[in-house]
This record gives structure tokens, C-alpha cells and sequence, in this order.
């Protein structure tokens, strides 16, 4: 596996488990918007988020040194293309989706929560396609 | 999307330059391993560019590396 899967594998567990724990806790109740918890819970969330998507790239850079070039090859390139292509697909529809909740007697804070969920989601997309398109082949 | 019909003769090359590995060729043009393996496969089409880098490393012609194998 070269390091751009691993690093597409990454940003998809690390994206979908954190961000999963943040809107798990909106979803189920545990935590409230808006309340300081909520902004706690996002904070760490994010926090949580950097600290392994660095730790996890610094050790798989070291698990896979020969193919963890500081420049793409252009296949790779190609690949982070069309994945971010689909992925602007996703973030652009959520972001037209947006109008819906925003003419409805919704909080300032569920829409920014809104918004946050098109940008997850559109990340995990872009991940899984970089992924997909290793495996298969482009 | 259908694949271009390219067929290539990497994996001979490689075999008849004294069992060259795809991780040294991929180091001699600057690609990944998993890039010249999916070149070999003919899962992916190379860049002209990256063709040429291939077929200077086997001093080769381009075409003795890489065919148009449909006839129109």
C-alpha cells in the first residue's frame, strides 16, 4: 500500500471517527446546542483531529519511507484530482441543500452544524474515492 | 470508462534487464511502486512524459515499450 492510500485511510478513520463522536453526541442528546458543552465537545473533536492525523502520517511516513515521495507522481495526482472532484460535487450540493434548513425556524448553531456535516461528509467522500480508485486501478 | 488499448512489455523488460524489480524502476523514473504496477497491469495509461522515461530506461524505443494494439 503505497502512503497516499494509507494517508486517504487515515483521513477517512480519523474524519469519521471524531467528527462521528460529535455528531453522535448532537444526535442522541448528550450534549445540547448551543451550550458551552457542545463547543467544548467540537474543540476537542478537533483538536483530537489534527493531533492524529499528524501522528498517524508521521508513522506511516516511517513504515513506508521509499513511497512517501514530497511530490505526488502523477498517477497519484490524477487520483487526488477526480477524488476532489467528486467531493466538490458533495460539498456544492450540501451547501445548495443549506437554503431548505435555513428557511425554516432553525438556530443559527444547528445551521452551522448543517454546514459542518457537508463538510465532513464531503472529506469522507474525497477519501473513500482516493481509496476506491487505488484498489481498482486508474 | 473503457481502457485504452495499450499493451506494453514492461514485465519482459524488466525480466530481461537482470530481473529488474518495479520499486527500481520506479526509482529510476520518480513514480511510486503501486504507479508502475498499475502501468504493467494496464490499469493505468502513463504520461508521454513518463512513457519516454520508461522506455529510456530499457534504451528502447517508445514503441517497442508500448502498443496501440487496436487495428483502427
Amino acid at each position: 500500500m503505497s502512503f497516499r492510500e494509507i494517508s486517504a485511510w487515515i483521513t477517512l478513520t480519523s474524519v469519521l471517527g471524531c467528527f462521528g463522536v460529535y455528531f453522535g453526541s448532537l444526535a442522541t442528546g448528550q450534549v445540547r446546542a448551543p451550550s458551552f458543552a457542545t463547543l467544548h465537545l467540537l474543540l476537542l473533536c478537533v483538536s483530537a483531529l489534527v493531533v492524529l492525523q499528524i501522528g498517524l502520517h508521521a508513522v506511516a511516513a516511517r513504515l513506508v519511507p521509499t513511497s512517501a515521495p514530497v511530490l505526488k507522481d502523477e498517477r497519484e495526482q490524477l487520483i487526488q484530482m477526480r477524488a476532489r472532484g467528486l467531493g466538490y460535487y458533495v460539498l456544492m450540493s450540501g451547501v445548495l441543500a443549506l437554503a431548505i434548513p435555513g428557511h425554516m425556524e432553525i438556530s443559527k448553531i444547528d445551521l452551522l452544524n448543517f454546514a459542518l456535516l457537508d463538510v465532513v461528509v464531503a472529506t469522507l467522500v474525497v477519501s473513500a474515492a482516493q481509496i476506491v480508485m487505488f484498489r481498482r486501478g486508474v | 470508462m473503457p481502457r485504452p488499448p495499450i499493451a506494453n512489455q514492461i514485465r519482459r523488460l524488466r525480466f530481461e534487464h537482470g530481473e529488474m524489480t518495479q520499486s527500481e524502476l520506479a526509482d529510476s523514473i520518480g513514480m511510486t511502486r503501486q504507479t508502475v504496477a498499475a502501468i504493467e497491469a494496464g490499469k493505468y495509461s502513463p504520461s508521454l512524459e513518463a512513457a519516454f522515461r520508461i522506455s529510456r530506461v530499457f534504451g528502447a524505443a517508445l514503441e517497442d515499450v508500448f502498443q496501440w494494439t487496436d487495428a483502427h
